[in-house]
Formats: C-alpha cells, sequence, structure tokens
C-alpha cells in the first residue's frame, strides 16, 4: 500500500512530517514523502508517478483553508485520479472551530479522511480502516 | 585543473568560428560555400597544424543541435526532469507531450532528433498504453530512449523498435537521476554528429568528443570569474541567429532539483536575429510595452520592415527585452527567475560584437523599471572576446 | 584589483544600500575600540561569556533592548535579524519597518540591519562598547555581513550548512558554499587590521534528536572550510542534548578534535573557542519550570567548560521575548555562574572514546570523496547520506539516520543509514537503546523524546 505524503505551502513543520513518514513505515506502508513546502498540483503528479492508494496531505496553522476549495478542480483535470483516498490531517483552522463543522467543509473540499487535531495514531487507525473497506483481503 | 599551454580550441558557431590558443584568439566569419574543415584550414591553417589530434577540442552549434520530444506522464516530475537535462545536455528544441492528453496533440511533422519517453518510479507500472504506440508509429524519428519505469522496459522495448533503455531518471524518493540520460543524450550529439557530412570531417583534426556548445558554454559558467567581472547569482544570455540561449544561476529559481549544476539553461526558440527574425518581430509586436521601449531608443515600428545594421541593434535589443519579459511573471513561462536576486547580466555571443554596454543597460533598465517597477540595476557584463566558452573545455 | 573586491563592489551596489565607503569601513575598524571584538574578550578567558538573543525593528526599540542588557550585566550584545532580510527582500523589509515606526507595531522579527544601514547602526555599536553578535540564518548572506562589520559588529554566526539544512528546502547548497566563502574570505581580510573577527557555526542544527557525531562532524567541517581561508577565530557550538553526561562527553569531543584538525591543515594558530546554546528544543509552557530548565543549562554549560552561553527565556513557549524577560535570564545565568563553584572534572573515557572514532571516521569518509575542494566533498558527503542530519526539511538531506533517547536519555544512533559510523560504534549505540518494542513503539517514544522538556 502506497502513500504520497507532506505538508502544503509555507509550514516549515518537518518534525510533523517526519513523524507521519516513520509511522506510515512503521505500519508498512510504502511512502513517498515530499517534504515540506509542497505544491498541491506536486502532491497529485506524484500520485500518479507512483501509483499510491493514498494521498495524506498534513496541514499546521489553518492554512489549508487558503487551498482547499482548489482541491476539486484540479483533482478534475486528472484522469485517473479518482480512486485515490484523498486524507487531510493537521490543524485545519485559524484559531478555533467546531470540529464537525471542519470535518463537513473538507469533505465538500473532496477530503475522504478529515482528521482536525486527532492524535496521529488514531488518525492512522482511521486510515486502516478506510483501507479495509476499500480494499477487503 | 588540467593547463591550457597546450590546447587549441575552436568553436564552430551558426555565424563564425573561433578559434583559441593559449596565446591568441580569433574569430572568423564562415564561408558557407566552403566545406566547415576546408574553411577553417584556410583561415586558420598554420595555427591548428601546429598542435596534435589529442589536444584540439572542438565545440559546436552549427547545425543546430539536436531536437527532443518528452512523453511523460506529470510536469511536476517526469516532464520537469527530463527537460532540464535534455536542455543541460545542449539539446536546443524540446516540446513536451503530457501522456493522459496524447490524442489530443497533433503529430510534427519534422524529423524529431530523439524521443523521450518518461515516467513511474520504478515500482510502479503499466504507466503507458497502446496510444503512445500508435503515436510513435505516426512520428518521425531517429532515435528514441525510455527512462521510465523499469518495470514497463520490456513492453515499451516490445513495441518501440531500437529502443534504447536507461535507468530511470525519478528515483524511489521522486529525486531526479541525472547521469545516464545525460550521458546518452551528450552521446547522441556526437553520434549526430558523424552522420552530418559536413561537421564529421572536423574529426580529422581531433581525437576528442564534439560537444555541443550550449553545453561546454554551461561548464564554464562555475569558472567565469577568470574572464568576467560578476557577482552570483547572475544570468548569461546568448542571444544567436535561431535562438536564444539562457543559462541561470540556480539560486533564482524554487525547484525540488538536486544536480551537479550549479547553472541550468534553457532555451527560447523563436528568439533569434537571423533565422528567427520574423518570430522576434512578431513576438515584439504582442508586448504592450514595446511601443514605449522603442520610442525610449528613438526609433518606430518602421525599423521592422528595416534591412539595416540600427535594425539588426534594435533587434537585438528588443531580444534582450523579450528574454527578460519572457522570465518574469509577466509572461509565465517555463521558468521564473528572481529577478530582482540577479546582481549581473553576462552577454555572449554575436551580440557582443553589436551592441555596447550602455545600449544593453539601457534595456535593462527599462525591463526593471517598467516590468517590475523597481530601481534594481544588475551589471550588464559583454563577453566581447566571446572566451567564456574556453573555460567549458577543460575535460 | 581583486576578484572579490570587484564581487564586494557589485553587492555593494545594491539599490537598498546607501554608497558604501570601503576605505572608511577599514579605518573604523583598524582603530575601533578592542571591546567590541569578542576575539579579544575570548583571549582574556576570564569568565564563560553571556550572550542572549534578540531584535526588534526600530532603532529605538533595540536600542533600549541593549540598555536592559547591558544593566543585566550582558557580555556580549546579540543582532538578530529579520525573516526578510534573511530571504534577502530588502524591499518588504523596508516596508515593514516604515510600518512599524507608523503604528508602533512590530511588524519584524528582528533587526532590518540592511535597511537601517551601517551608519545609523555604528553608532549604536559604539555608544554601548560591548562585543555584538549578528544572529540571522541566511544562505546569501554577503551584504549582510558587510553591513554588520561596518557596523561595528564582529562577530558572524552561521555557515553554508548550519544556515540551510535546518531551515531551506531548496536553497542549492552548493550556492551557499559559494556565498559563505565570500564570507569568511571578507572576515579573514578585516581581521588583519585589527584584533580578528570571530566565526561561530551554529551548532544546535535542527535540534530535534541530533546524535553528537553528526553536530561534531559539520561545526569541524565548517570551521575548516572557515580556516582555510584565513579566518583566525572561530567558535564551534552546540546545543544542550538532554543529558549531562552526554554534552559533557561531546564539549570534550568537540574541542579535542577541533585542536586536531585545525592542526592538520596548519592553522593551529586560530583560536577556537566553544560555545554551548541553552535548550534550542520545545520549552515548557509553564514559566517556572522554563526558568528551572534555564539554570539546568547553566550548569551543564560550566561542567562542560563552554567559553560562551547563548542563553534562552522564560517566554520561550509564548513567542518572541519580552526585553524585561530576556534581560531577567542574563541576570540569572550571570548569579548562576558565579555561585556555581568547585565543579568536579568529569570524564567519561568509554563515551568520549566511541564518539572519537565515530567522528573520525565520517571525517575520513568525507576527505575521501574524490572531488578536488573541500567545500565539494561536503556536498557530495551530504547528498550521500555520508553526513545526514535528521529532521532536515532540505531535499539533499538523506533522512535515512533514525536516532531516540535511551533510559539516561542520550541521543542514540538506532539506524545509520549511509552515515559511515564503525560497526563497532553502531552496535554500541543500539545496544544503548530497548529495541525489543515493535516500530510503532519506537516511533511513539521518539515523538515523546522531542516533547522531552515540555513536561
Amino acid at each position: 500500500m502506497k502513500v504520497v505524503t507532506g505538508v502544503v505551502g509555507n509550514d516549515i513543520h518537518v518534525v510533523a512530517n517526519r513523524l507521519i513518514d516513520l509511522s506510515l513505515k512503521a505500519r508498512g506502508y510504502e511512502v513517498y514523502n515530499l517534504g515540506v513546502n509542497t505544491h498541491l498540483e506536486e502532491f497529485f503528479d506524484a500520485v500518479v508517478e507512483t501509483g499510491a492508494e493514498v494521498l495524506m496531505i498534513s496541514s499546521l496553522n489553518g492554512e489549508a483553508e487558503g487551498w482547499g476549495r482548489e482541491v476539486k478542480l484540479l483533482k478534475s483535470k486528472y484522469k485517473n485520479l479518482d480512486d485515490v483516498i484523498m486524507m487531510i490531517g493537521g490543524n485545519l483552522v485559524v484559531g478555533s472551530g467546531n470540529t464537525e463543522d471542519i470535518v463537513a467543509r473538507y469533505r465538500k473540499y473532496g477530503f475522504d479522511l478529515v482528521c482536525h487535531q486527532i492524535d496521529l495514531n488514531t488518525g492512522l487507525d482511521m486510515l486502516q480502516s478506510t483501507i479495509e473497506e476499500r480494499f477487503p483481503s | 585543473m588540467v593547463s591550457q599551454a597546450e590546447k587549441l580550441l575552436i568553436d564552430v558557431g551558426s555565424t563564425y568560428f573561433k578559434v583559441c590558443t593559449p596565446t591568441s584568439i580569433e574569430q572568423h566569419f564562415r564561408d558557407f560555400n566552403q566545406d566547415i574543415l576546408d574553411d577553417l584550414m584556410s583561415k586558420c591553417g598554420d595555427t591548428i597544424s601546429r598542435f596534435d589530434k589529442q589536444d584540439v577540442h572542438i565545440c559546436s552549434s552549427a547545425n543546430g543541435g539536436l531536437s527532443t520530444l518528452i512523453i511523460g506522464i506529470t510536469n511536476s516530475f517526469s516532464l520537469k526532469y527530463a527537460t532540464n537535462i535534455a536542455f543541460n545536455s545542449g539539446i536546443n528544441i524540446i516540446d513536451t507531450i503530457l501522456f493522459q492528453n496524447i490524442e489530443d496533440y497533433s503529430v510534427p511533422s519534422d524529423l524529431i532528433d530523439v524521443v523521450i519517453v518518461v515516467g513511474g518510479v520504478d515500482s510502479h507500472s503499466n504507466l503507458y498504453s497502446e496510444k503512445i504506440f500508435s503515436y510513435l508509429d505516426q512520428l518521425n524519428y531517429s532515435n528514441a530512449v525510455f527512462v521510465g519505469s523499469t518495470q514497463d522496459s520490456q513492453s515499451m522495448r516490445d513495441n518501440i523498435e531500437n529502443l534504447v533503455v536507461l535507468p530511470n531518471i525519478i528515483d524511489d524518493k521522486l529525486h531526479i537521476v541525472e547521469e545516464h540520460l545525460k550521458d546518452y543524450l551528450t552521446n547522441l550529439y556526437q553520434q549526430d554528429i558523424e552522420g552530418k557530412e559536413e561537421i564529421k570531417h572536423l574529426y580529422e583534426i581531433t581525437s576528442n568528443q564534439i560537444l555541443s556548445t550550449p553545453y561546454v558554454v554551461n561548464r564554464a559558467l562555475p569558472h567565469i570569474e577568470t574572464r568576467v567581472s560578476v557577482a552570483n547569482p547572475f544570468i548569461l544570455l546568448d542571444i544567436g541567429g535561431a535562438t536564444t540561449d539562457i543559462h541561470y544561476s540556480k539560486d533564482l529559481v524554487d525547484e525540488n532539483i538536486v544536480t551537479e549544476n550549479e547553472y541550468d539553461r534553457l532555451v527560447f526558440k523563436r528568439l533569434g536575429v537571423y533565422k528567427s527574425r520574423q518570430s522576434l518581430i512578431l513576438a515584439a509586436q504582442s508586448n504592450e510595452f514595446v511601443y514605449e521601449l522603442l520610442l525610449h531608443l528613438g526609433v518606430t515600428e518602421n525599423i521592422y520592415n528595416e534591412q539595416t545594421d540600427k535594425a539588426t541593434k534594435i533587434l537585438m535589443q528588443l531580444a534582450i527585452f523579450l528574454v527578460l519579459c519572457k522570465m518574469s511573471h509577466y509572461r509565465q513561462s517555463y521558468v521564473n527567475l528572481r529577478l530582482l536576486q540577479i546582481n549581473s547580466i553576462v552577454l555572449t555571443g554575436g551580440i557582443t560584437k553589436v551592441l555596447s554596454q550602455d545600449e544593453v543597460e539601457t534595456i535593462i533598465a527599462f525591463f526593471y523599471r517598467k516590468i517590475l517597477s523597481s530601481g534594481h540595476n544588475p551589471v550588464a557584463v559583454m563577453d566581447s572576446n566571446y572566451d567564456i566558452w574556453t573555460l567549458g573545455t577543460k575535460v | 584589483m581583486s576578484l572579490l573586491q570587484e564581487e564586494r563592489e557589485i553587492i555593494l551596489s545594491n539599490e537598498y544600500v546607501d554608497s558604501f565607503d570601503f576605505a572608511e569601513v577599514s579605518e573604523f575598524v583598524s582603530n575601533a575600540s578592542k571591546d567590541l571584538f569578542i576575539s579579544h574578550h575570548f583571549a582574556k578567558r576570564e569568565k564563560m561569556l553571556v550572550q542572549p538573543r534578540g531584535g526588534f525593528p526600530t532603532y529605538q526599540q533595540q536600542y533600549a533592548l541593549y540598555e536592559y542588557f547591558v544593566d543585566a550585566n550582558v557580555d556580549v550584545l546579540p543582532l538578530t535579524i529579520d525573516s526578510n532580510t534573511r530571504l534577502n527582500d530588502y524591499a518588504t523589509a523596508k516596508k515593514m519597518l516604515r510600518l512599524s515606526e507608523e503604528n508602533d507595531m512590530d511588524m519584524l522579527n528582528g533587526y532590518p540591519l540592511v535597511t537601517h544601514g551601517y551608519r545609523t547602526t555604528r553608532k549604536m555599536i559604539t555608544h554601548f562598547d560591548k562585543p555584538v553578535s549578528l544572529r540571522h540564518g541566511t544562505p546569501d548572506a554577503r551584504l549582510l555581513i558587510e553591513t554588520a562589520i561596518a557596523s561595528g559588529i564582529f562577530e558572524i554566526e552561521g555557515g553554508p550548512i548550519t544556515y540551510l539544512l535546518p531551515y531551506s528546502k531548496n536553497f542549492p547548497l552548493d550556492k551557499a558554499f559559494l556565498y559563505w566563502k565570500y564570507v569568511e574570505r571578507v572576515c579573514a581580510n578585516y581581521s588583519e587590521l585589527n584584533e580578528p573577527i570571530n566565526r561561530e557555526s551554529f551548532g544546535p542544527l535542527t535540534a530535534t534528536l541530533v546524535p553528537p557525531s553528526i553536530t561534531i562532524v559539520i561545526q569541524l567541517l565548517e570551521m575548516l572550510l572557515s580556516l582555510e581561508e584565513g579566518v583566525k577565530s572561530f567558535s564551534v557550538s552546540f546545543a544542550q542534548q538532554g543529558s549531562m553526561n552526554q554534552d559533557i562527553v561531546t564539549g570534550a569531543v568537540l574541542k579535542k578534535m577541533a585542536k586536531h584538525y585545525a592542526e592538520e591543515i596548519d592553522c593551529g594558530d586560530a583560536a577556537i573557542n566553544l560555545v554551548y546554546h541553552q535548550w534550542m528544543g520545545a520549552f515548557p509552557t509553564n514559566q517556572d519550570f522554563a526558568d528551572q530548565l534555564i539554570n539546568l543549562s547553566t550548569v551543564i554549560a560550566s561542567m562542560v567548560g563552554a567559553d560562551k552561553i547563548i542563553t534562552k527565556t522564560r517566554q520561550e513557549a509564548t513567542g518572541i521575548p519580552t526585553k524585561e524577560a530576556n534581560a531577567k535570564t542574563v541576570a540569572d545565568t550571570q548569579y548562576c555562574l558565579r555561585i556555581l563553584n568547585g565543579l568536579p572534572s568529569v570524564v567519561d573515557e568509554e563515551e568520549e572514546e566511541m564518539l572519537t572514532l565515530q567522528v573520525k571516521a565520517i571525517m575520513e569518509a568525507v576527505f575521501n570523496d574524490p572531488a578536488d575542494t573541500l567545500w565539494r566533498k561536503v556536498f557530495n558527503s551530504i547528498k550521500n547520506g555520508v553526513i545526514d542530519v535528521p529532521f532536515s526539511p532540505h531535499i539533499i538531506n538523506q533522512n535515512e539516520m533514525i536516532t531516540i533517547r535511551d533510559a539516561g536519555k542520550n541521543i542514540r544512533i538506532i539506524e545509520r543509514g549511509n552515515v559511515p559510523i564503525p560497526d563497532r560504534c553502531y552496535e554500541y549505540e543500539k545496544s544503548q537503546c530497548d529495541l525489543s518494542k515493535d516500530t510503532t513503539s519506537i516511533v511513539n517514544d521518539i515523538i515523546h523524546d522531542i516533547g522531552i522538556m515540555q513536561w
């Protein structure tokens, strides 16, 4: 199971990124880590080049609000990305917000799994369940 | 560093030759009625015969360089990496196709020297379908190389005749791996020359591989301070008859590419003052600032119709302006440079024989003021002896 | 005119610089008060020098900060540069300075030195007559350090590796080496006029589980790259790592190896100093706990025998400290140093031996690289993962090395990647840790290790 991961935009949160990388590897995923300061297009392109089943974007500082709306539009330009599991985690708003509203909003942006301020291991467990549903073995 | 004491360096350009010994450098206009070797020997035979074949190094841009078509699966990785490697190998014309849209591209009628197929990390496969084979069947090309996922190499080989297969240019960290494709393309230039009657006779006077001039110029750049006074980061413009080459310091772009090169190169293929004169004029006419620039230079648009020396000068100045525009946000192009960081702009090539430093600086100042609204003014440096290339011939 | 001078003229003809008077600056440096030179104070070796961090946008604010520091008995003043200036974006720095002045609000997170210029800044520096250290994080620091030295700032922190790998994703490392060579040469040239200009490498790097061998190797390499250009006074540094014993061992090996390698390149006459940073990782939000951490750091710095200590503040977890909090730490630290008497000398021979073997093996691998210049050997070594900095965001960093803490909170290497530490050392490192746990638990340990000082 392949995962493309990274941090979008101007976040220099490399520690979180590296911990996600190590945690995913520990759970047996093949990880393609684009690092920090990654652009949305690079994420989608990486999925195409690697055949990843999962795209996991980290965003901290609520910065994701700046580009959330562009996700669907950009993704529609790709002919083969419909099946990829889209996951976003981190701190998805500036200041505080109602988790339910936040999750709903990001699901509308096109994310299957939305983890706002959720502990890393819990988030990865959620991913695990989603994968088991999608790819029963 | 190998001492240049015993070496003879020759650059065969599209308009003239440059011949450089440890003590002198000379330029001669080419006589197109003669074979290149005969022409060279008639003008510099004495100098050339003083050197052994192993001490003669030749580079050339005379036959226009190789053309390539790159077929890849994404813009950020396969196409970007292959394009970067191709430009830095001295390739002159590069067209790219994003595979998922291949049906939307028309098939070029010109002969393509090399088709590069790239895409997919080694752990991925089945990136390409029938569509690529049927496209290639309609294409007129001389060479084909595959630098994508190793898992696809067999099926590629089975369906593309005489395909050369090389290791992937994308590794499993999605980073660039340049060596194999770069060597292949550099050597292809040599092979291409061997098929060109004119140039291959040059092997009678040298036993060294003939390299493409832009490749040699690129290698010269880390040593440029020994010839001209520049401060990094800088760009080097080589405005020629048919194309314009730009070499730029890598800290002027925001790219995730780590290679041995300190300077990357790209080519604008329709910006040249002789062969591409018409397309240069068209580009000028469609730029809204050119009218004002012409006024600033003291001429009107009638200058486009003149065939005088003055007209050539103006066109060269326009070419500089248009090239700078192409590298800025004003005209989104292949690359966006951090133009406000540039400390020096080096000009090399025929243009240094025609324009003065002042004439170049006028354009640079105009560009920064009008397009970037900035008082920034990189120093213009003229490689008047046209000898920067000689620094890149050290083996 | 030399090549360097030609380049200097171009750099200093930048439109944001108010005509640079080379002759006048040289004269100023020649006649500058000895007390402005940290190298002069280091040579006296009277006490551990205490230096805070700090930079505010306006001249008045910076001046006020310095007044507080001097009242608190500071030994070395800092000048911390804002992030726009660090990215050579002088246009934005200028705009933000004006906004800060007009609106009485801090629009910059440091002092925009190039915007203020050297003539203005020099007034302040010479008034206080204390050595000043330039703190920044700039890959291309050429214009910045010219302005700094002309202002009377005679210590320049940073280096091509230490100021790039922890902060930048893709600034080309080869260009960084080139730009820092300029810095070394300019410092070396000015050093001939009066006391030496001191260069200081930035040891903390990512301050996140960086093993001592990597820290030391990078310190040594930046030192060599500097000394080979003629710099005569250099400070190697490292940050508190979490275990007192490990810090003492690191300090001892770093000092010994620095001297050794300096002599190898015939630069044994250069003065080498040791600098210790108080904890650079995540700070406790409880400010009283933060004060305890700071005191602990000071004790360790004394055990290590550092020549200079760089302080933090109790407000570290919340943001940029007030001048009051900053000065408080200076006073606290000075007090702590005054009362620390009768410190035992602690030597852990086994750990020192292991660490020395690791450092020598990596250094040898770097020197064995076929490139013809030292900087390119280092470049290739980083690219090949022979040097690997944990948690670096830079694309050139290999990110194969994994480190965790053992029971004594020492940082240990449990996965070396391509870093050529001898097998014996590798086994020793791993044997200190409990690797029987599953990998997910180990990852959880890493998460916990990073926040080691927070609770």
